[in-house]
């Protein structure tokens, strides 16, 4: 149950925030607050896109002070490509996806 | 709040552990970007989160889990439909019917998983697909029930459409879990919201229209008072049925948003028209034709449907309905409520989304300010 581009919308949101900055590698817990999606919904996408080839995951390199490594993803090539195509496809927002709230309702990403 | 982090931390690593081991990275890195997330209900949401993942990744033992509910629910309704006594002309054609649904319900996930994905991830594509698998096999079992007796004599009503009407219901049952299926698959057009909303509101329709006349004909009332609240029931009910696809294709337009094309929310509207009056057709057939398999057996029953709709004489197996003529035996008449049923079964999802699409395209949903 999909988007048109055939993504559904919190996967565009996911899409949007990784292609914002495509080359940086970023951790579930930023993206999740910046997509206002929730850990449960989040992880399953991440999972998804990985498994296509879209997303590429490492654990960080370092044991940081004071807190776990960090999990980390960013869009592989394949990924920037597909998430370019299909947020310039997502009509609800002109190339912007519609975005989950904490209330789990849909609306519309103002950036 | 901190004893209860503590064991959802606890429970997320003991479920972990029964994830693959590629799935177990995963819920590992959830786990440790929890003490990023501030402490108190946040974190304890974002544990939870973690623990849902574990249950949906766990996808093996679960698909096993659906394998096994089929496989059960197949198994007893042609255990079912198996037994009969000799020579009961019914007993061949419900072992055909059962075992041709079977296969059909279970080729065509394969089928559509390769056209359209495999389900969708969501509580509602799965509610609906086992659901639906339920309803349809609680319909066949029923209905192989009904036509136990109506073949049998001295009814002996199978005649030589029982084969036609058995390809006939067995295309609208395939035509029904087609459609459950592509609605709730992945790369289906419909978003998950207007599935739910569809299938919710004609469930809801389905047990309205199944209270206000629970052996398919309207009930009768002594009193005048019961009588004409009865009837304005029957009024409200047939006016809700109708409203029903509309207000769910309605919803389900506006929920799609406004500033999607115009094309995208009827479609949305059709489709949950299409749920709603499928969904209604499902649950009024399951149950009413449940309810008219009982009848022979059950004398409570039996008595209710004297008093409320009509006259049953157990001795000749005769039942006539207060409707219509005396030459309307029992089970004739239940299989012409079956046949009746098909019908509504056919008409339903296509009037659900005629209905729907009108309202989609009639939904107007002016731009909210904020929004772009």
């Amino acid at each position: 149950m999909a988007h048109r581009s055939g993504f559904s919308a919190q996967t565009l949101a996911v899409l949007a925030d990784l292609c914002a900055t495509p080359s940086r590698w970023r951790h579930g817990y930023g993206i999740a607050r910046d997509t206002g999606l929730k850990s449960g919904t989040l992880y399953p996408i991440l999972i998804r896109l990985a498994d296509r080839g879209l997303v590429e995951a490492r654990w960080e390199d370092e044991q940081p002070a004071g807190r776990p490594r960090r999990h980390l993803y960013r869009l592989t090539p394949d990924g920037v490509a597909a998430a370019a195509a299909a947020l310039a496809q997502a009509p609800a927002t002109g190339g912007t996806p519609a975005r989950t709230t904490s209330r789990g309702r849909r609306q519309v990403v103002a950036r | 709040m901190d004893w209860l982090t503590r064991v959802m931390v606890a429970l997320l690593r003991r479920s972990a552990g029964l994830l693959p081991a590629d799935r177990r990275v995963w819920a590992d890195a959830l786990l440790a970007e929890a003490d990023e997330v501030p402490a108190g209900r946040r974190r304890l949401a974002w544990l939870a989160g973690g623990v849902r993942l574990t249950v949906r990744e766990a996808s093996p033992a679960r698909r096993l889990g659906y394998a096994a509910a089929f496989a059960a629910a197949a198994a007893g309704t042609l255990w079912s439909a198996w037994s009969g006594p000799a020579g009961d002309p019914a007993v061949v054609p419900n072992r055909v019917e059962v075992i041709s649904l079977a296969v059909i319900l279970a080729g065509l996930p394969w089928a559509f998983r390769r056209a359209r994905g495999p389900a969708d991830g969501g509580r509602a594509a799965r509610l609906v697909r086992t659901g639906g698998y339920a309803a349809l096999f609680a319909l066949v079992l029923v209905r192989t029930a009904v036509e136990r007796v109506a073949y049998a004599p001295p009814n002996n009503v199978a005649g030589s459409g029982a084969w036609t009407r058995g390809a006939l219901f067995l295309a609208v049952m395939a035509g029904y879990a087609a459609g459950m299926l592509a609605l709730t698959a992945r790369r289906s057009r419909a978003v998950p919201a207007t599935v739910a909303v569809g299938t919710a509101t004609g469930a809801a329709v389905g047990v309205l229209a199944f209270a206000l006349g629970p052996l398919g004909f309207p009930l009768r009332f002594t009193g005048s008072w019961p009588a004409g609240l009865y009837d304005a029931a029957m009024v409200t009910g047939v006016l809700l049925a109708l409203c029903a696809p509309v207000v769910a294709g309605l919803v389900a337009a506006r929920r799609a948003g406004h500033t999607q094309p115009g094309g995208f929310r009827a479609g949305q509207g059709a489709m949950a028209g299409l749920c709603t009056g499928a969904t209604a057709a499902l649950v009024v057939a399951v149950l009413s034709t449940a309810a008219i398999a009982l009848l022979p057996y059950d004398t409570g029953l039996q008595h209710w449907a004297a008093t409320h709709v009509g006259h049953w004489a157990p001795a000749v197996g005769q039942w006539t309905a207060n409707l219509g003529p005396p030459r309307i035996g029992y089970v004739a008449g239940n299989s012409a409520f079956a046949a009746g049923y098909l019908v509504v079964l056919m008409v339903s999802p296509l009037l659900g989304c005629g209905f729907g699409v009108l309202a989609g395209l009639a939904a107007d949903d002016p731009p909210r300010a904020g929004t772009s």
